[in-house]
């Protein structure tokens, strides 16, 4: 039996695409057919659930009956990987509670894999929260997230003080999502399918969907970049270390 | 694959080098031919293109995202329609830059539409190394160098090498001096039979004109078997 994994995407403040950073996950370990799995935690709307309706489950992180859903299933699941969507701010909460609950624990002895995709926000705040997790955080996979998503003007900081932060943490990799063309990105979010499906043509159900060719051209090369910033990482072998990690095509 | 459901690109980061000439040519042999043709003028500045064949030809941009799917959209739709743009070229390296991010090629290859690059050749720098990019960058795709014979004999031949060592270039022969003025007006049109009542041209350069452009559709119609070629041979390499 493989051991499970766990990916927690979080961030300080709203706004700075987690959802987004998710979907490209949830894609990419599909295209890679490692069973995945998902837990919204912006209860009650849940918009990751919107884009992945089967795999994702909406939930409270912080009640005792929604933690034990997710954790005392990592064993159980048919889902080798699960990605946790964490609502903006609860993010310095949910590793505390990881801590109380003996789930870092068992992350540190191995017998779970644990990442953490911190995005980070354009301001000041989201680094001293980069301090904050990383001691909680210790040995896990800690992925810092630049994202370029919706900005090209985003990060403005002075790099010393960025790699003052940056440096605390053991092992951190630092990932870059890429820019998408607005109303590209816009497009993805009316449809309301997974990238995968949008470069594929394909609605909601798996239908033939008639998207722009010019769009979905964009989604393609985008989302190819951006999990070229996974391979890179080496998040499959991370995940589960014996695959073979040279599925490279997008669909279409 | 072959002219039949194609879209063909006439282009050169040079300007004035005969695009404008090369692409009516190319539309008017296929009406000539008997397909249905749509031509896309991507020119800053005076319309030509849309001076001569009015009824079929859009003027198309790529500077925004509107204009791109606007154009490319189209391009890859309704199959049975010939397309020929005239890429200007202030808009040369935006539009392949474009159109290689957004996989048009593979995505025209899927749908049996047939991509071809005419490219006018100059021995300068900028055109060679702009032609090496497109053999590159767009391996699926027909790409034919031509000689616009009115520069002069020589044939850079050694610095456009062709892909899959195909017949050579596509020649475009100089048209008897004095001739121009008759075509160069519009309204004109090199598929119209009746084209010396049009412009008052007398018998001899009637004749003229129609010898010169039977070369020409020579040039188009071996063209088409290049593609044809290419097609095959791509399949032949796909099934093995």
């Amino acid at each position: 039996m493989a051991r499970p994994a766990v990916i927690l995407v979080g961030a300080d403040k709203g706004g700075v695409g987690k959802t987004t950073v998710a979907r490209t996950l949830i894609d990419y370990f599909g295209a890679h057919q490692t069973p995945t799995r998902a837990f919204d935690t912006e209860s009650p709307r849940g918009t990751l659930k919107r884009f992945h309706p089967e795999l994702t489950e909406v939930v409270d992180v912080t009640s005792v009956s929604d933690q034990m859903k997710i954790f005392d299933t990592l064993g159980s699941a048919e889902a080798k990987v699960t990605v946790i969507d964490v609502r903006a701010g609860l993010l310095s909460s949910t590793l505390q509670a990881l801590t109380d609950i003996g789930f870092l624990e068992s992350a540190k002895k191995g017998q779970i894999t644990f990442a953490v995709f911190h995005i980070l926000g354009s301001s000041i705040a989201s680094l001293e929260e980069i301090a904050e997790t990383a001691r909680v955080v210790g040995d896990a996979n800690y992925f810092l997230v630049k994202n370029f998503i919706n900005n090209t003007t985003f990060f403005e900081w002075d790099p010393a003080t960025y790699n003052s932060y940056f440096k605390k943490i053991k092992g951190a990799e630092e990932i870059t999502i890429p820019k998408l063309n607005e109303m590209a990105y816009e497009q993805v979010e009316v449809a309301s399918v997974p990238f995968v499906s949008f470069v594929g043509n394909k609605g909601p159900k798996g239908e033939p969907a008639n998207y722009s060719f010019v769009l979905r051209g964009y989604v393609r090369h985008w989302l190819g970049n951006v999990w070229g910033e996974f391979d890179r990482v080496k998040l499959v072998d991370l995940v589960s270390p014996k695959m073979e990690s040279n599925v490279r095509q997008v669909a279409g | 694959m072959s002219f039949q459901s194609s879209v063909t690109i006439v282009a050169s980061p040079r300007q004035r080098v005969g695009k404008t000439l090369l692409a009516r040519l190319l539309a008017d042999f296929h009406l000539q031919e008997g397909r249905p043709v749509a031509t896309f003028d991507l020119n800053a500045g005076e319309r030509t293109l849309a001076q001569f064949l009015p009824e079929r030809t859009t003027v198309a941009t790529i500077r925004d995202i509107n204009g791109q799917m606007a154009l490319f959209d189209r391009l890859i739709a309704d199959e049975n329609t010939t397309k020929v743009i005239d890429l200007g070229h202030e808009s040369f390296e935006s539009f392949f830059s474009v159109a290689h991010q957004i996989g048009f090629v593979d995505e025209a290859r899927q749908r049996s539409v047939a991509v071809a690059i005419l490219f006018t050749v100059t021995p300068d720098q900028t055109s060679i190394e702009a032609y090496r990019n497109l053999r590159s960058r767009f391996a699926g795709a027909t790409l034919a160098p031509v000689h616009n014979e009115i520069f002069g004999p020589a044939q850079h031949r050694d610095k456009y090498r062709l892909a899959g060592g195909g017949p050579g270039m596509v020649r475009l022969p100089v048209l008897a001096p004095g001739l121009r003025r008759y075509i160069d007006t519009p309204p004109f049109s090199f598929a119209d039979l009746n084209m010396g009542d049009a412009v008052r041209m007398p018998l001899d350069a009637h004749i003229e004109v129609q010898r010169w452009l039977r070369r020409i559709y020579l040039e188009f119609r071996e063209l088409d078997l290049r593609i044809l070629l290419a097609d095959l041979q791509a399949s032949i390499r796909f099934k093995t």
